[in-house]
């Protein structure tokens, strides 16, 4: 959009210096303050809101001029355009301490909507808020003047509420109900006129108007709503329909018991409510004071947006609006019936109709969101079973409409707010999060953030791991979902099934190809389905690797980090042992078996490898439990090359957690046995063949698996001797010429530093054995538990105290 | 609050203008002053799905353009991120320009979807946001009176297509220059 052109202009209206700001100013005031204010007038005072509008912090004008605009807002000498720009103006230096607008005694409802608009940006410190809701209201009761019509206040009035309820008092509120409960129920059901042009052969006598229309073209057969359609449109039928536009809004703030804010959780008004199945009737209505009544003409107008929801519209923005207004009618009426619970019986019968004919339209699919809530909050109430809605809600909804923005939004909002049903293991709601998981994978980046909150609710014992495999093969999930689209919209020709025996030659071949046919189909499943072998998706997980640079799997890769890290903190709080062990051998097991992008194995790992180091403090235990694996894990050398974080966490886990004082079963011969795996290792990673080059591995894996061969070997002191050997064998590695090629200075040194410092400290082996293994108690220390100081620390005495540092010690 | 109306270009983040002059419906909450959130920031638009913003000047396109097909979508901002209460945020985008429509929670998001939906069109006809010159940016009154039509005081309304036509035909004859 913004040329060059516009960049400039831009660049000048920010700008502009003081000066010649005040000038141009002056100018203006000149040209307001003339006879003639006219084009150049409007001209000028487009280009100072620009000025106004486009800088940063406020511009403060003149004093006498912020006054001018004012008197030429309130003067009915000038033109419209003229009073709209300065009011423009005025709002966009808002909050203005020069300000002597006053609503007070404004009788035109057109400046009184431009005033308003300033007053209600002003911050409400001098109780502007207020003055505007009482003089929108007294204008509201009175009389109308000729030629003015309410249509401009009715929105300040629903604007001042949003803002601050407490503006209008009971009887103010009790006189806009009135008024509203006409407009809604009492609009006229003729078409208007058009205004009279007044030419010389316009005839006085204009033709009659017609009644309105529904919005299939039928004669409207009742009240007048939102959904009649007309030529022309009298006031009261405008007012009908922004009546309509802030009737949520109205009851939400007034139609309960008591005052609330538009926004608050009005789950009070259910409590306390008398239950009755006595319908109120609407002959004895006009009794009833003015809230109850509101109530009744509302309830009214909703079910008749219901019955004319079911018209064929013939324009499309038309069924637009039916599918708005059913979705409005819906939530009003489980509104009037949460503060009036007589309301749901009659309700019910008609919602309970509505949703088996919109059911299977997946062009009303939003509307089932509200209706499902509406079920949710009073089939209780009303003792009706309605588990086969929500049952046609979380299986068919998600599968079908995955793709639908708006609805995956909404889907995801209606989980959260009702997040106390997925408590129950055994629900509906809580066995369907494979098919919630479908809107995360199509629609990462808006919904990312709406899963965060959600996924604590989803997660428990008997779906963890279900969702940990879900998680991990998220990208692959929506690479499915796009093959699932696009096969749905193939002919029938292209659907023929195809040869078992060949091999498919794209994605969408083998989606309906036996092989993978019911690999395609775990992964696009609609309810928990815990899998015990997970490695049967590997082909599937290869042939998918074809899609991974679409753009929507990589964003759908980018939010899987993000998701593993909350799962673990939310796994770690109710976690026991057995799943801990579980997960250490699912991470290790799945580090292989991951969707292939570089990008996303090494995010993974990075998580995967810093929660390890997390479960493993949370169960040291798991080290002498699940030590058969993790030797395997580390005797291969492959691992460190694919997955060097994961490794080098896991070998210092090892260090850190090996030992006596966490596990009662950690016996010397364990140690050893893991010793002999490290040592032979990194014998493998570090020996100097020759003619052969040096593999680069990071320095950070050789210096980690010193420290921990060390550590171990200040656990179990026979060992002592091997290691001091190794590491004394360290210098001749790192001044070789085939090592010196490969790695830096800096490195060398790193490694030689560290292995000098280890042998030093095991020369003395109770000093070691304190550094490396304190005991529990000591270990939760603050000068303990900061890694980083600790053991540098150590070591740096050490190594002082060996190199017979002179006066270090006493005596 | 009521929902404001903020355009931007998806492809310069910094521009601040265009929002400003839809934003006047934006009163803030009483307790805090105006000058925080109230539309001088931007809320972030997520990157239209694997589509990045061209840096080449758009081709005017000769018929009205069709917004059914522009894609567009829902967030929510959290509270104080950076309106004081939490807000769904509806955008649509054209060519390089970004659409949003802030709404309150109780807010009808299918109807706000089609109100910004009728506001773009609108606005890239009355403003010309898709000129070459810099003509949009000195149209603020004709901005302010298609948002007071379509969007009074901030209020989504419950418009067919009969009534938008009839607003629009009530708009005054001699029109803003």
């Amino acid at each position: 959009m913004f040329t060059a052109a516009a960049e400039g202009l831009l660049k000048q209206a920010r700008e502009i210096p003081e000066e010649e700001l005040g000038r141009f100013v002056s100018h203006v005031a000149a040209l307001l303050q003339g006879r003639d204010a006219g084009a150049e007038a409007v001209d000028c005072l487009q280009r100072l809101h620009l000025v106004v509008a486009a800088t940063k912090y406020p511009r403060t004008l003149d004093g006498k001029f912020v006054e001018l605009l004012q008197t030429v807002l309130c003067s009915p000498k000038y033109p419209e355009q003229v009073q709209v720009l300065c009011a423009a103006i005025l709002r966009e230096m808002s909050p203005c301490n020069e300000l002597i607008l006053s609503c007070d005694d404004v009788q035109d409802t057109k400046l009184l909507s431009l005033i308003s608009s300033i007053l209600l940006a002003q911050g409400d410190k001098k109780a502007e808020v207020s003055a505007v809701a009482q003089r929108v209201v007294k204008v509201l009761e009175g009389r109308l003047p000729e030629g003015q019509s309410f249509r401009h206040i009715l929105p300040v009035l629903s604007n001042v509420i949003s803002i601050s309820p407490v503006s209008l008092a009971e009887e103010q509120i009790n006189v806009v109900s009135k008024k509203m409960v006409d407009w809604l129920r009492y609009a006229s059901t003729q078409q208007g006129v058009p205004q009279p042009s007044g030419g010389f052969f316009s005839n006085p006598r204009a033709r009659q108007p017609g009644p309105v229309t529904e919005v299939d073209g039928a004669i409207a057969t009742d009240f007048f709503t939102v959904l009649s359609l007309a030529q022309h449109y009298t006031e009261d039928q405008w007012l009908n329909m922004q009546a309509f536009s802030m009737l949520r809004k109205w009851l939400l703030c007034y139609g309960g018991e008591g005052l609330s804010t538009p926004n608050s959780d009005d789950r009070s008004e259910m409590d306390g409510s008398v239950i009755s199945m006595v319908s109120t009737t609407s002959t004895s209505s006009h009794l009833l004071p003015p809230k109850e009544r509101l109530r009744e003409k509302a309830f009214e107008y909703c079910q008749r947006l219901i019955e004319q929801s079911n018209r064929r519209a013939l324009k499309k923005a038309d069924g637009e609006l039916q599918k708005a207004c059913l979705i409005e009618a819906v939530t009003i009426l489980d509104i009037i019936c949460k503060q009036d619970s007589s309301y749901v019986y009659r309700t019910l019968s008609s919602l309970k109709i509505l949703h088996s004919r919109i059911s299977g339209d997946v062009a009303f699919a939003r509307a089932l969101l509200p209706l499902a809530q509406f079920f949710l909050n009073h089939s209780e109430t009303a003792a009706v079973d309605s588990d086969a809605v929500y049952k046609h809600l979380f299986t068919e909804i998600p599968a079908q409409l995955f793709h639908n923005p708006s609805l995956a939004f909404e889907f995801i909002q209606f989980c959260k707010d009702n997040s106390q049903l997925f408590t129950d293991t055994s629900s509906i709601f809580r066995q369907s999060f494979p098919n919630l998981f479908k809107f995360l994978a199509w629609n990462s980046p808006s919904l990312i953030s709406e899963f965060v909150d959600l996924l604590p609710f989803l997660l428990d014992a008997g779906t963890a791991i279900e969702i940990f495999h879900l998680l991990l093969d998220l990208p692959c999930l929506t690479a499915a979902l796009d093959i699932q689209l696009r096969s749905t919209s193939l002919s029938a020709s292209e659907k023929a099934a195809c040869d078992p025996a060949v091999k498919p030659a794209t994605c969408l071949e083998a989606f309906r190809h036996p092989l993978y046919k019911s690999m395609f189909q775990y992964l696009l499943r609609v309810e928990a389905a815990p899998e015990d072998s997970p490695e049967r998706l590997i082909p599937l997980r290869q042939l998918l690797g074809s899609l991974a640079s679409s753009p929507r799997v990589v964003q759908c890769a980018e939010t899987v980090p993000v998701l593993l890290e909350l799962f673990f903190s939310v796994v770690a709080e109710f976690a026991d042992k057995p799943l801990i062990n579980q997960l250490v051998l699912l991470v290790l097991q799945r580090s292989d078996q991951l969707y292939e992008t570089s990008a996303f194995k090494d995010d993974v790992y990075r998580v995967l490898s810093s929660q390890l180091l997390t479960l493993c403090k949370l169960h040291p235990a798991l080290l002498v439990e699940l030590s058969k694996e993790l030797l395997e894990f580390l005797a291969s050398v492959n691992n460190i090359r694919n997955k060097e974080a994961l490794f080098t966490h896991m070998v210092w886990a090892i260090g850190e957690y090996m030992s006596v004082s966490y596990d009662k079963r950690c016996t010397v011969e364990q140690i050893n046995r893991f010793f002999e795996a490290l040592e032979a290792t990194l014998f493998e990673i570090t020996q100097l063949r020759p003619l052969a080059s040096i593999p680069n591995y990071a320095p950070r894996v050789i210096t980690v698996l010193m420290t921990t061969l060390t550590k171990l070997a200040s656990r179990s002191q026979d060992l002592i001797p091997r290691v001091s050997l190794f590491l004394s064998k360290m210098r001749m590695f790192v001044q070789s010429p085939a090592v010196t090629s490969v790695y830096c200075e800096e490195d060398r040194e790193e490694i030689l530093n560290r292995a000098t410092e280890l042998m030093n400290l095991l020369k003395m082996p109770s000093v070691a054995q304190f550094v490396f293994t304190p005991p529990v108690d000591v270990a939760t220390t603050a000068f303990q538990r900061d890694a980083n100081e600790s053991l540098p620390f150590a070591l740096r005495i050490v190594s002082r105290l060996l190199e017979g540092g002179a006066g270090f010690m006493p005596g | 609050m009521s929902p404001l109306c903020l355009l931007h270009d998806v492809g310069a983040p910094s521009l601040g203008v265009g929002g400003s002059w839809c934003k006047h419906w934006a009163p803030p909450s009483p307790v805090q002053g105006r000058a925080e959130g109230s539309g001088r920031n931007m809320p972030r638009l997520p990157a239209a799905a694997g589509r990045a913003a061209s840096p080449a000047p758009p081709q005017l396109p000769d018929e009205p353009v069709s917004l059914q097909a522009a894609p567009g979508g829902l967030f929510r901002l959290r509270p104080g991120d950076p309106f004081s209460g939490p807000a769904t945020v509806v955008w649509l985008a054209v060519l390089a320009l970004g659409f949003a429509l802030v709404c309150e929670p109780h807010e009808n998001l299918l109807l706000a979807e089609s109100t910004l939906r009728r506001l773009a069109r609108r606005l890239l006809g009355a403003l010309r946001l898709l000129g070459p010159g810099a003509e949009a940016l000195l149209r603020a009154g004709h901005a302010e009176a298609l948002l007071d039509r379509l969007l009074p005081h901030g209020q989504l309304l419950f418009l067919g297509e009969a009534a938008a036509q009839a607003l629009e035909r009530e708009a005054p004859a001699k029109a803003l220059r």
